[in-house]
């Protein structure tokens, strides 16, 4: 039973430096046409199931405007929503008014999710993006006038030449808006992307780690529930909790992955194909040792780990006899409490060196 | 076929100075074989021969030629051209009359040629001299004239030619005739065969390659091969030309092949002689001195599962190698493998190269290692070949190393910079000769496990690729070596230990740390490596605690992209080796023979 949907908004006003996501500059033609399109593919595969979650990504969805904003919510109420649903949509500080937040809230929007990254001045040259503080604290404040009461804020680290003083301003401002989420990601210089062709280095890897510390204990009045995510209590993201308990969602557009059946689908990112109503790139057929994979690989990021015996009623198996958790418990890698396995905290950022263990070929 | 008629010759040529092409033009020109079918450098038949531009594997062809309405029959008999080849080469020289020593004409007589042109004058065949590629614009052919006129040749023995135009083929062919002897021995006597090579083929067995010396053989007869006492009846004889063509018999002066389902390798000795089982001959042939392995390393596979493949490999190259050995080693590090002797370090990469390519087996090599004498203290006399058989040092009395003298053709402005190399490799001069105004001959002796490493490389690279070398094993003298052991976190890595002079172990420690450091990525732990003598720590670094593998961000996009990332993680660590707590990759295992300061 599917009960997520991701809807993707290729769209920005700027392409930032480091962004290796499926986006194009905004186009006013191209937007009105591509949500034809989006429009097609959700009629064409959607199965009227009552959805829990919906996250509009992008790209910047606040980079289209109102119009095409009421277009694009309309054709969202296609997809049939639970009355507790969570409806998030992501914003750039940039682009977002206050007519469009009035718009949000006219068509049930109950989370939104701010990409601020940073606020000092060397890492938003590096990362070619702008931002004031002044503009943050206002939108926050707008945000709350108008009643969302459940706000994700993105935090980008390990930029070059950051150090660890930056990095600690940018966490007591974050802290300052009092927000109910934030996302924190170490820079990754992704193929393809201005900083990597121009040759950027990354940081150390002992700094990187001193700054992943960092955040983990300054966010310690948040719940640190995932690798890279806190929340406030009862402020989880549950759209993102879909993909970590491996559980299945639709993705329509430019670009987006989905869960359905037994396939992992890619979309294509070629806006020309998609135009052509051409929507899938390729797709991984799973069979039940590879279900198990990404169950273990995904449910091992959060902070509780694997329910074991959610694993058993889940795959009529045992986790214990299907891995030797005893190698890796004695190493300190894996705990194992008899309810939950999960990777402890101070092993979290190496967890790929655990999650390797986890799968078969 | 008249015996008189007959001419056995091989080549002596410095590697690209164009032996094989002069072969190929050769078999042209004589109608042996079109240019339609020539494909470039047609003896050399291995896939690494023609690639890397030498011959490592023996080969013959019968080539037919008219001279003054006389049909001759040339067996062209062809030769390695490296030093760690001359083995290959005296078995060559054993089965001809007479040779060409082809000399190029922009560079000159080099190192080895003068080598190997000084055993074909040992084992007395007659000796044409060829300058070849006349046609290139810096073709210095006066200057060649005088070298060769130096070591003794005169002006109008000389024959020049170019193998790329032809021009000067005819003459040669001509020189061929009337210069080189035709083969001695008798075709009355009891039969008398050299076995001078021999290689394993799927459907016949063991096929040998002969040079029959005395006395005739045909199908049917039942041999007797007199050092192993093995003996067949004869299934086939060929020759080759340069296809393969059956022949009923083959008499005394005559080259062919000999093949009678021998299914075991071991009973085909290299230089063994084959005679008649009901009329044995008196007596065995000379033979050839055989030649002791002089560097030896441990090859191992790196799929656990093809130890058995490797032995198999081993085996069919050594029908052709005798100079070749291994025995089965264990390593706590690398498992199951052979500690293998070479004739040398080209040697060495060949065979590695060959196992890999042939036989799809990917190794590791460890460090290659001369073989050590070490006198006790009780006074045992101890000959090691492996690191890891080296005594504790409170038992050893004295230790000695293989030493050579190397001998160095370079342009004189290189003299400084190769006498600074040689110092550095404990060298130690004997003298430098002129050869003309321009070229020099540096003497020294150097122990050989200097050369081992990457000498050869450096010398090119300090001469700018002039310099050529060669080099004679001159005997064992008294040196301070000790055993160098690699610690990572503490254990010792018997595949990395080495043995090393004294003075030159902290030096020696402290490049391969560093190395290590550089290779050995960050493990869950921090991992001291230390080099040590004993329990004396000479170099220490530190591989410092992994602090960093996630895939930060994971959503709904990311997620099959995550997953392959892992799985591309997951076959890393598969190609590492277990090294007790430590993953080490196979690069590891090389660096060990990095010497440079930097």
């Amino acid at each position: 039973m599917i009960k997520s949907c991701y809807i993707h908004i290729p769209f920005c006003n700027t392409i930032c430096s480091y962004c290796d996501f499926c986006k194009l500059l905004y186009n006013e033609k191209i937007v009105d046409s591509y949500l034809e399109h989006l429009e097609k593919e959700i009629r064409s595969i959607y199965k009227n199931e009552i959805l829990d979650t919906i996250y509009i990504g992008g790209g910047t969805p606040s980079s289209l405007n109102l119009y095409q904003l009421d277009k694009l919510f309309n054709i969202l109420n296609i997809l049939k929503k639970s009355d507790n649903i969570e409806y998030t949509i992501e914003c750039n500080f940039d682009s977002i008014t206050i007519d469009k937040l009035k718009l949000f809230k006219k068509y049930g929007i109950n989370r939104l999710s701010f990409g601020l990254e940073s606020t000092i001045k060397n890492n938003l040259d590096i990362l070619e993006r702008n931002i004031s503080k002044n503009m943050v604290r206002k939108t926050i404040k707008q945000c709350r006038s108008l009643g969302f009461n459940n706000i994700n804020i993105d935090l980008m680290y390990a930029i070059p030449n950051e150090n660890i003083i930056d990095l600690e301003k940018d966490i007591d401002f974050i802290l300052s808006l009092d927000v109910e989420h934030i996302s924190t990601y170490s820079l990754i210089i992704e193929e393809h992307t201005k900083l990597y062709i121009n040759n950027t280095n990354y940081i150390s890897e002992d700094l990187d780690y001193e700054m992943y510390k960092l955040i983990c204990n300054k966010l310690n009045n948040y719940n640190h529930y995932e690798i890279s995510n806190f929340a406030k209590e009862g402020y989880y993201s549950r759209h993102n909790m879909c993909y970590w308990k491996n559980r299945k969602y639709y993705g329509f557009g430019l670009g987006a992955s989905s869960y359905i059946l037994d396939k992992r689908i890619n979309n294509t990112k070629s806006i020309n194909k998609y135009l052509e109503d051409k929507y899938i790139f390729d797709y991984e057929k799973l069979n039940k040792s590879d279900i198990i994979n990404y169950e273990m690989i995904l449910g091992l990021r959060l902070i509780e780990g694997i329910n074991k015996e959610e694993f058993y009623l889940k795959y009529n198996k045992n986790i214990n006899d299907l891995y030797d958790l005893e190698k890796l418990t004695s190493q300190g890698l894996i705990v194992d409490n008899g309810i939950n396995i999960y990777i402890p905290l101070d092993k979290l950022y190496i967890s790929n060196e655990i999650l390797v263990n986890f799968i078969k070929e | 076929m008249k015996r008189e008629n007959i001419r056995n010759f091989c080549i002596i040529a410095h590697i690209d100075h164009g032996k094989s092409t002069i072969a190929d033009r050769i078999l042209e020109r004589t109608g042996s074989i079109s240019s339609r079918e020539l494909k470039s450098q047609m003896l050399d038949d291995m896939e690494i021969e023609r690639e890397r531009g030498i011959t490592i594997k023996l080969n013959a062809v019968q080539i037919k030629y008219k001279y003054n309405n006389e049909e001759y029959f040339f067996n062209l008999i062809d030769t390695p051209g490296h030093v760690d080849f001359s083995y290959e080469v005296s078995r060559s020289l054993a089965a001809c009359e007479g040779a060409l020593l082809v000399v190029d004409a922009s560079q000159g007589i080099e190192a080895q040629t003068l080598a190997n042109l000084y055993l074909a004058l040992d084992n007395g065949l007659k000796i044409i001299p060829v300058i070849n590629k006349i046609d290139l614009p810096n073709a210095d052919i006066d200057k060649v004239i005088k070298e060769l006129e130096n070591i003794g040749f005169s002006k109008d023995e000389i024959i020049l030619t170019s193998a790329k135009t032809g021009e000067g083929i005819d003459k040669l062919l001509e020189s061929i005739v009337t210069n080189i002897p035709s083969p001695s021995g008798d075709v009355n006597h009891s039969l008398r065969a050299l076995i001078f090579d021999s290689l394993f083929d799927s459907y016949r067995g063991v096929i040998t390659s002969i040079r029959v010396v005395d006395g005739s053989i045909k199908v049917g007869d039942t041999i007797l091969m007199m050092e192993t006492g093995a003996t067949y009846e004869v299934i086939g004889l060929s020759i080759n030309t340069p296809k393969e063509k059956e022949v009923t018999s083959l008499i005394a002066g005559e080259v062919g092949y000999l093949y009678a389902s021998i299914k075991s390798i071991t009973d085909v000795k290299v230089g063994d002689t084959i005679t008649l089982k009901d009329n044995p001959a008196a007596s065995i042939l000379p033979g050839y001195k055989e030649m002791k392995p002089m560097v030896y390393c441990g090859l191992y596979p790196i799929e656990a599962n093809k130890f058995e493949d490797l032995r198999e490999a081993l085996e069919k190259l050594k029908l052709n190698d005798a100079a070749l050995s291994f025995e089965p080693e264990t390593s706590k590090a690398l498992g199951f493998g052979f500690r293998c002797g070479f004739l040398g370090l080209l040697h060495m990469e060949i065979i590695e190269e060959r196992i890999e390519r042939e036989f799809n087996i990917e190794l590791i090599a460890t460090s290659p290692s001369v073989i050590y004498e070490v006198l006790l203290t009780d006074k045992t006399k101890l000959t090691i070949d492996s690191p890891v058989k080296m005594p504790d040092r409170s038992v050893i009395s004295k230790t000695y190393e293989p030493y050579v003298k190397a001998s160095i053709f370079s342009p004189k402005e290189y003299i400084g910079p190769i006498m600074e190399l040689c110092q550095d490799r404990r060298g130690t001069f004997i003298n430098m000769d002129y050869l003309d105004s321009s070229r020099v001959t540096i003497y020294y002796e150097i122990p050989l496990s200097e050369i081992v490493y990457d000498f050869f490389d450096k010398l090119k690279s300090y001469s700018k690729g002039y310099a050529s070398f060669d080099y004679e094993f001159i005997g064992y003298k008294e040196s301070n070596l000790v055993k160098m052991d690699i610690l990572l976190n503490g254990e010792i890595v018997d595949a990395l230990s080495v043995v090393v002079h004294k003075d030159f172990a902290y030096k020696r420690g402290k490049v391969v740390v560093e190395k290590l450091k550089e290779i050995i990525p960050r493990q869950l732990f921090e991992v001291p490596i230390q080099a040590a003598i004993g329990s004396h720590v000479i170099a220490r670094e530190n591989i410092k605690a992994m602090r960093k593998n996630v895939l930060a961000k994971c959503y709904g996009g990311d997620i099959t992209r995550k997953k392959k990332l892992l799985e591309k993680q997951k076959a890393g660590k598969k190609r590492m080796k277990q090294i007790g707590s430590v993953e080490v990759p196979q690069e590891a295992f090389l660096s060990i023979l990095s010497t440079s300061d930097k």
